[in-house]
């Protein structure tokens, strides 16, 4: 209650940079979340930028995702994380008119959409490491016919990339089902926040996609 | 929501009772198909078997919409979902400081969704690698800030946070770009070899 009111006259003081008060007019917990996002998005940029060398310095890289399983999952993949992003602004939307039970049931539908993708690119990895037979240094024999001289390194640029954009989704699930399951302890400012994560992932993955994904489609896959 | 679906929950009695029976006799059946894939399925672990487990619980939870909205508005399952104490009053750091409507909302959804689909489509026309690549980055760069703009409220926040926040992080990312000369250049090499 005081808290509140001393937040109040601090935001209404005439110089924001004078001392005690919220210069952006955001409180400290979130200006860390965005400190924390924008240091993320510079290791998801040099793992990206890496790959992108190893890439352009190759002779040769695997074109190996087929439009079925791999390109169509992917799509569906991208297709859940968008209307969990969606879901989960509802949810910050439900929290800033203090309806907690709403914020918690449009949280628990962005969990939903986050554990599909997490599920179908399980599946994903799988096809890829049972089907074909690929490791992180190593190509599957098959790829090194149909892409002589391919770089061995297309596995682990595949696996660190993906790998770890999974464990932030896995991440994600935890932190917005702990928030979900506290709501009632839970300012508002804690939702928007957990929001702002998951926001983070899914705009990760916008560029995961693409250039992972889509730059590497196999137009004829054998046995077609 | 308990207007829009006012319909379904005024039906009475006989309707009531039919429409719901046949929803769960069908979700029955493919929690069915599911149960009996595992038994006879050999290896369940098999990409066809956890297809078929996969599909049938998603069309077993499609069925299950109806009966739930169903008991939802029927008051059946607020015991479930209540979160008591919702009024319990805690004290925020700043003032809940919220803009934007559901409508705004879903046409940023429908224009990210578009965007993607567009981004699939244009991986199968086969035009020059480099022309694709930066066709694909721009669109994704357009869904970035969207996301960052609308989703992640930056558009409303105070732009002193958004001019701290947003130069740093894209000059850091074009710094990354001085690998770029030095992998052509190791192509190049490899070339001459």
């Amino acid at each position: 209650m005081s808290t509140h009111a001393h937040a109040v006259e601090t935001l209404t003081a005439t110089d924001d940079w004078s001392g005690g008060s919220f210069p952006y007019h955001v409180g400290h917990k979130k200006l860390g979340m965005w400190l924390f996002i924008v240091s993320d998005a510079l290791t998801f940029s040099a793992l990206l930028v890496g790959y992108s060398y190893v890439r352009v310095s190759s002779d040769a890289w695997p074109a190996p995702f087929a439009f079925y399983p791999s390109i169509i999952f992917s799509t569906v993949m991208t297709l859940c994380l968008l209307a969990s992003s969606f879901t989960m602004v509802m949810a910050v939307a439900a929290s800033a008119r203090r309806d907690r039970k709403k914020a918690r049931r449009w949280i628990g539908a962005t969990m939903l959409g986050g554990l599909t993708f997490l599920a179908l690119h399980i599946y994903e990895w799988m096809h890829l490491i049972n089907d074909y037979g690929l490791k992180p240094f190593t190509l599957p024999a098959a790829w090194l016919e149909r892409w002589p001289q391919a770089s061995p390194l297309f596995g682990a640029t595949f696996f660190a990339i993906t790998g770890l954009h999974m464990f932030h989704v896995l991440t994600g699930v935890l932190y917005l089902g702990y928030i979900a399951l506290r709501i009632r302890r839970k300012t508002h400012e804690d939702v928007e926040i957990s929001g702002l994560y998951w926001h983070f992932v899914d705009l990760v993955w916008m560029f995961v996609f693409p250039l992972i994904y889509l730059l590497s489609v196999d137009f004829h896959p054998p046995g077609h | 929501m308990s207007t829009r679906f006012a319909s379904l929950g005024n039906l009475k009695g006989k309707q009531d009772l039919i429409l719901n029976a046949v929803c769960l006799l069908f979700a029955a059946g493919f929690v069915l198909m599911a149960l009996s894939n595992v038994r006879w399925a050999g290896n369940f672990f098999s990409i066809d078997s956890l297809f078929i487990t996969l599909v049938s619980l998603l069309l077993a939870g499609i069925f299950m919409v109806v009966p739930a909205m169903w008991a939802y508005e029927n008051g059946l399952l607020k015991t479930w979902f209540a979160a008591e104490g919702d009024d319990a009053p805690v004290a925020e750091p700043v003032p809940v400081h919220f803009e934007g409507t559901t409508k705004l909302f879903l046409s940023v959804l429908g224009f990210l969704l578009v965007l993607t689909l567009v981004e699939v489509l244009l991986a199968y026309v086969q035009v020059p690698l480099f022309l694709m690549l930066t066709i694909l980055v721009g669109l994704s760069l357009i869904k970035a800030a969207l996301i960052l703009a609308y989703f992640m409220h930056l558009r409303y926040e105070r732009m002193s946070l958004v001019y701290t926040l947003i130069p740093m992080l894209v000059i850091c990312i074009c710094l990354l770009f001085i690998m770029f000369p030095d992998s052509f250049r190791q192509l190049g090499l490899r070339a001459y070899r």
